[in-house]
């Protein structure tokens, strides 16, 4: 094989990577470049890719903020709630339904298929008045609740999916091996697991961590008890919004995410590795 | 993992509750009551100093003051009315009264209209904040809009900003002033506040009442001759014709230094300023002229009433609060320290030291509102009066373009009542 | 471990694992299969456990207020029964003012269209996407990733801002680059004001949002698929296009049809982007059924009208999805 026939048929490989680097990134470099402009420059009849003049005021704006550490800490608390209880939930109704057979088995997976089109912009007003009358009004664990059940479908669908796609057989040869069950479980089936619970822990993450007209309707009188994305509306005013701090607000707000897939990144590349199984 | 879980949602239950005992009832005989005003309808400032004096007049009344945000503001409000722990005290705009006043969750309060001296309240903040004869809202304050023009752009085009009395000399001096890299005048094409104050000019209306229902009214004569000014004028600069004067804030746009005029409520020529202190002292303000020199233009009043939800436990407090903050001697402190037009024609001389605010004041004399209807509320949910601006300023045929939105404003009048 | 590297090569169909399993008696405590209810005794109960949490959470939190949003829908519902809690059952009323507005089945039509746009685009770019990623080395495999992720986790609002800003008529650098092309039709050219333009924007925009989950799940699906298989393919010499339809996909399809309907699901849900960028306008041109559901509800205070229109808009998902579920059950089999 001749070095440079390979290095030029992946060249289209190539080229299609770049592109949606680029496309996907804009956006987001947009948003951060703009955290970074001097308000007048935001919005200019010669659009700049590049700001002018940089300017580290609006990360001040949005760090100096009333409640600033405070709203991170309910958003950090309410988001990790509901996304470790879904996926604690999850991993057993889809262990049940990859790798046991009972009944009732179809009809609740119908239940949770149908659970994914729940009309929730409809259901805010029953929910409200739910809290209102147990009350719950006012109070993070409420807001938690609802986002581990906006995320938990999805959550057991997807684990379903990657649990039946792990051959049993792996798991059984890790026992005659001599691992116990929960062992074989731990060491076979959890790494190849990996991309599953991230790509669901990461969906459960961004739904919760953006979610906005729960967190306005029902924190009402106690002002503590905000989120970051009700809180992010604190830089609209009646001259508009300011923008500069929005962006960096969600700059910041993006970061997160960021670090939760390269934290899980590694374990997804030991899946994929398949140590464990190619041994 | 579980137990971790647990855990979590533990503590965010604990720590929520433990720093929410500070809203419970009367300690020591005082009562607390919680009040909701909007961002930036007062400053901090004004904030505190109020709340002291108060508590100096009224040691038997703890007041705690929560700024809401705009946005979703109101189900926010609509959340709070139907809870059984209400605030007591909520600032609202204006025209947002009528709905929830309709709703039942808001206390009525004609009886207290004399002890405030309600004969001399705002006719525009007044009107919208009652319902069916009954006075809900009570008159917190008012902002309007006026011209904020840049003084040395002006003086520099040879224009007199004084002798701008009618539209006519309006158009001619924003036409001279329209100039090299000059905008004349930056008006977005969806500011229908400003249209609503034209084609009332013309006698015209957004909406008018025919028996039992509304009817959109953008295809009259007189409220066509009022987009056909707005075209005019808006043509005389470079404002985007497909959004409003927040997107991108015209304050920002004014800052660059290019824009002679905008229209605005006073307080953005602060927000210019604080963007580009180059402009510091080079800005100043005349009412939106009228079509004859001895009126000024007619303008929509914006502003706020403080209503008492019916939920409240402690409304006589609430109404102690409201007769302070509404009273004329903090309305006086009030109108200076934001610029705003007090809330009774009779203390417009406070603010006459304040070249905007007198200007605003000016206007005030002769502010209106939209539709006095729980059902306009529709309207702006969708508001096919954006759409019509820009289809008419992107050359789509007026009149076609009236008569639709017109139907739409009908039609969700008539779904929202 | 080599014996166990050509199971997991033979074994083909995913998600089948139940047709494999009768055939392979296992020995001692082994995951309980199917058919062995003799040696599972205290097993039996286990599955119920592992669901019990799901099904609780799910009908306290969800049946209930989905049973409650049925109940308004059936009455006469607005912002004074929110507060005083007196409504008055009107039957079906509240469906029969929705199905016989002309505007209803207007809006239908475009939710429908607004969909299906979105999802072929979705699904097509995503399996590239993923394919794409496979493909690469581990450095640039991490730098895609990294991209869909940060493209996925902006947050919506700031997201759909930025698209408005881009498209913006005067400061918008689309219309820049545009203009500076030499396309001086697009000076000053309001996107946002002509219905077909601030549509496809709006498409834009969701299938920008969509693509990195949906690629990131693929390729997950993808990253499961054992290379021998590849391998022992290209050795025969199969062109790239039968490798995927013959050996790809049939691999990735259980993910792949589970996406391709949480598509279906979300796009038919799109809200908060077109609410914060259009508002449902220019005109009606951009109003699909959530947002016609929260302008009545929430912004007219018909929660009654509202609800019945979310009924109506889960009731047509479901219709959508019935064939997806028949297919599933089919093709699982006794799986399901």
């Amino acid at each position: 094989m001749s070095s440079p026939r390979p290095r030029l048929r992946r060249l289209p490989l190539h080229v299609a990577a770049g592109t949606t680097i680029v496309v996907c990134l804009f956006p987001v470099y947009w948003m951060v470049v703009t955290a970074f402009k001097p308000n007048r420059d935001i919005q200019s009849d010669s659009p700049q890719l590049l700001p002018q003049t940089w300017t580290l005021d609006h990360f001040r704006t949005a760090v100096d903020a009333d409640g600033f550490a405070l709203f991170w800490r309910n958003s950090i608390l309410v988001t990790l709630g509901a996304v470790l209880l879904a996926l604690a939930v999850a991993l057993g109704a889809a262990f049940a339904v990859a790798r046991m057979r009972w009944r009732g088995r179809r009809q609740f997976m119908l239940m949770v298929f149908i659970a994914q089109m729940a009309p929730w912009e409809a259901l805010i007003i029953p929910v409200y008045i739910i809290s209102r009358d147990t009350g719950m009004l006012d109070r993070l664990p409420t807001l938690t609740l609802i986002y581990f059940m906006m995320t938990l479908p999805f959550t057991i669908v997807v684990l379903r999916g990657f649990i039946a796609a792990i051959p049993a057989e792996l798991e059984e040869a890790a026992q005659v091996d001599g691992c116990t069950r929960a062992g074989a479980f731990r060491h076979v089936a959890f790494p190849l697991l990996a991309p599953g619970l991230m790509a669901t822990s990461l969906f459960g993450y961004i739904t919760a961590w953006n979610e906005f007209t729960y967190a306005n309707f029902l924190i009402i009188k106690h002002q503590d008890s905000r989120t970051l994305p009700v809180w992010l509306s604190s830089f609209q005013n009646v001259f508009g919004t300011d923008w500069g701090a929005t962006m960096a607000a969600s700059t910041l707000f993006a970061l997160p995410a960021l670090a939760v897939f390269l934290l899980l990144q590694r374990h997804v590349t030991a899946g994929f590795a398949a140590g464990a199984v190619k041994g | 993992m579980l137990a971790g879980v647990c855990t979590l949602v533990i503590a965010g239950g604990l720590s929520a509750c433990s720093s929410s005992d500070a809203s419970g009832g009367s300690d020591g005989g005082a009562t607390t009551i919680d009040v909701w005003l909007m961002r930036d309808s007062v400053s901090a400032r004004f904030q505190k100093e109020f709340v002291q004096g108060f508590r100096a007049a009224h040691p038997d009344i703890e007041v705690k003051v929560q700024i809401q945000e705009w946005d979703g503001i109101g189900e926010k409000v609509t959340a709070a009315l139907a809870s059984n722990d209400a605030p007591d005290v909520i600032e609202t705009g204006n025209t947002q009264v009528a709905q929830f006043a309709q709703s039942g969750g808001l206390l009525d309060l004609s009886d207290k209209v004399d002890e405030l001296g309600g004969g001399d309240w705002l006719r525009g903040l007044a009107e919208p904040g009652a319902y069916e004869g009954k006075q809900y809202g009570i008159p917190y304050y008012a902002a309007n809009r006026v011209v904020i023009y840049r003084t040395d752009l002006f003086r520099k085009a040879g224009v007199d900003p004084a002798a701008i009395k009618t539209r006519d000399q309006w158009i001619a001096a924003t036409e001279k002033l329209n100039k090299g890299g000059t905008q004349g005048i930056y008006l977005p094409g969806q500011t229908w506040y400003a249209l609503a104050g034209f084609i009332w000019d013309e006698g015209g209306d957004l909406a008018e009442r025919s028996g039992d229902s509304w009817e959109g009214t953008l295809d009259t004569p007189e409220a066509l001759r009022g987009m056909d000014f707005y075209k005019k004028l808006q043509a005389l600069g470079k404002g985007p014709r497909d959004s409003d004067e927040a997107e991108p804030p015209q304050a920002e746009v004014m800052a660059k230094g290019q824009v002679a005029q905008i229209i605005s409520t006073p307080g953005g020529a602060n927000v210019v300023i604080e963007s580009n202190p180059e402009l510091k002292g080079r800005l100043g303000f005349f009412p939106i002229p009228g079509k004859t020199a001895d009126r000024p233009g007619s303008v929509f009043i914006g502003g706020s009433d403080l209503v008492v939800p019916a939920a409240s436990g402690k409304q006589d407090a609430a109404f102690t609060f409201i007769k302070e903050l509404t009273g004329d001697a903090w309305q006086r402190k009030l109108a200076v320290a934001m610029s705003y037009v007090p809330n009774k024609t009779t203390l417009a001389d406070a603010v006459a030291s304040d070249p905007g605010t007198a200007a605003m004041a000016a206007g005030a004399a002769v502010g209106r509102a939209t539709p006095n209807t729980p059902a306009w509320a529709a309207v702006e949910a969708k508001n096919p009066i954006k759409d019509y601006m820009t289809a008419v300023l992107t050359g789509a045929d007026a009149g076609a373009e009236a008569a639709k939105a017109s139907e739409s404003i009908t039609e969700a009048m008539r779904s929202g009542s | 471990m080599s014996i166990i590297r050509e199971r997991a090569a033979i074994r083909l169909p995913l998600g089948r694992p139940s047709r494999r399993q009768p055939r392979r008696g296992s020995q001692r405590s082994a995951p309980p299969g199917p058919g062995h209810g003799r040696r599972l005794r205290p097993g039996r109960a286990w599955p119920y456990l592992l669901v019990a949490p799901t099904v609780l959470g799910m009908l306290y939190l969800l049946v209930y207020p989905l049973a409650r949003t049925v109940l308004i829908s059936l009455q006469d519902f607005r912002l004074r029964q929110l507060i005083r809690g007196d409504a008055r059952f009107v039957g079906l009323r509240n469906y029969e003012t929705l199905l016989t507005d002309g505007h209803f089945w207007q809006v239908v039509r475009r939710t429908f269209l607004f969909m299906a746009v979105d999802v072929v685009l979705i699904m097509l770019l995503a399996t590239l996407v993923a394919l794409v990623i496979e493909r690469l080395g581990r450095l640039g495999r991490t730098a895609v990733l990294s991209a869909l992720v940060l493209a996925w986790a902006m947050p919506v609002i700031a997201a759909t801002t930025v698209f408005q800003w881009l498209f913006h008529s005067e400061f918008g650098i689309v219309n820049h680059t545009l203009t500076g092309l030499g396309f001086d039709s697009f000076d000053r050219y309001p996107w946002f004001a002509h219905g077909p333009a601030a549509f496809t924007i709006l498409v834009l925009l969701i299938v920008w949002q969509s693509v990195p989950f949906a690629a990131i799940t693929l390729y997950s699906a993808l990253a499961t698929v054992p290379s021998e298989l590849y391998e022992s393919a290209r050795i025969d010499g199969a062109p790239a296009g039968r490798i995927f339809r013959s050996i790809t996909f049939p691999m990735i399809r259980p993910i792949f049809m589970l996406v391709l309907s949480l598509e279906v699901i979300w796009t038919f849900k799109a809200f908060v982007q077109i609410w914060v960028m259009t508002n449902g306008g220019p005109g009606d041109a951009t109003t699909i059924l959530p947002v016609y559901a929260v302008q009545t509800a929430l912004s007219s205070q018909r929660y009654d009208l509202g609800s019945a229109a979310s009924m109506v808009t889960v009731l047509m998902m479901a219709a959508v999805l019935v064939l997806y579920f028949r297919q599933l059950f089919r093709q699982e089999g006794e799986a399901l």
